[in-house]
């Protein structure tokens, strides 16, 4: 045997155990998509929330957002859910294409339950959090806990798909922990690490991955 | 005839049966269908190599039924993972003594 082809066979070996055991149909660009989404809302919901000035929210003088008003709660609420679920859609049907175009697995097995459940838990958690906050009327860390928690629910699904989701996990949680020390700039955060974050890591990832698995 | 080989596998020459043998290690088990996609083979193909592996005891086999359709699930055996790890550490320390 040659030494060339005990280097392909230990390839062959490595890519096989990571092809069966993680989740690796996700694609790039969905991830960018993700990332325009996130902008866009943001950009609807900035001025529903405070006039015109993007930048920061408005604050009344004992240091509240000044947005408690029922109407426009439930605007906020509503269209979360509405760009989580538009996200996830998004995601998913993106997913399963890459994998049937690239004959990776892709099938709701005990894997992808784990995977699911792994990156549910804290984001479930987070937004029960979240929740909570909003109907006891705190709002000032609302968008740090959102990121906080997706940033540690990627960190908890990296054993199951592609590590470098770790990465994008990292950033977010970062993002949401300067959020909280800071009082004025949490829609600027949440579009950065929503948006921003999401569409670099998109890019970076499509160059990274999008090649190698089509080839 | 290159020196360091000599602990290198049989069972494990053809790559089909290294295939499914890396499946089953980083994995806990994979039943037929999910073998048979991710390693692309025809059903006869891949029956009579996991068969082999089973008689030489690497991996164990259970059968089932979901609904009436059989189900075969294939799990590595604590012989099977010493072997592939043993024939993967020859491979590397192959390599380590070319340089």
């Amino acid at each position: 045997m040659e030494k060339k082809e005990i280097i392909q066979t230990l390839d062959d070996i490595r890519d096989m155990m990571a092809k069966s055991s993680r989740f690796q149909a996700i694609s790039g660009v969905s991830i960018i998509l993700v990332g325009l989404y996130a902008c866009v809302a943001a950009l609807l919901v900035a001025p529903v929330a405070r006039g015109w000035n993007c930048l920061s929210l408005p604050y009344d003088e004992y240091g509240n957002i000044l947005l408690n008003t029922p109407h426009l709660i439930r605007m906020m609420v509503l269209s979360a859910v509405l760009l989580f679920a538009l996200s996830f859609a998004t995601v998913t049907v993106m997913a399963w294409r890459k994998a049937k175009r690239l004959n990776l697995p892709f099938a709701f097995d005990k894997r992808m339950f784990q995977m699911l459940l792994n990156f549910f838990i804290p984001l479930v958690a987070g937004g029960l959090l979240c929740l909570a906050l909003i109907m006891q009327h705190h709002y000032g860390l609302t968008s740090s806990i959102m990121l906080i928690f997706y940033g540690l629910a990627l960190i908890n699904t990296q054993h199951y798909t592609y590590p470098v989701f770790r990465f994008l996990g990292y950033g977010e949680l970062i993002l949401g922990l300067l959020d909280c020390f800071t009082v004025q700039y949490a829609w600027f955060f949440w579009f950065l690490g929503f948006g921003v974050l999401h569409i670099l890591f998109g890019i970076l990832y499509t160059l990274r991955f999008g090649k190698k698995q089509a080839a | 005839m290159i020196t360091g080989l000599e602990h290198l596998n049989k069972a494990f020459e053809s790559k089909i049966r290294l295939g499914i043998m890396s499946v089953l290690v980083a994995n806990e088990s994979a039943d037929f269908s999910t073998l048979k996609s991710l390693l692309q083979l025809t059903d006869g193909n891949l029956a009579s190599h996991t068969r082999s592996l089973e008689d030489l005891g690497y991996i164990r086999c259970e059968k089932s039924f979901v609904g009436r359709k059989p189900n075969t699930r294939f799990y590595a055996t604590e012989a099977g993972r010493t072997a592939f790890a043993d024939h993967i550490a020859a491979l590397e320390s192959f390599l380590k003594n070319q340089k």
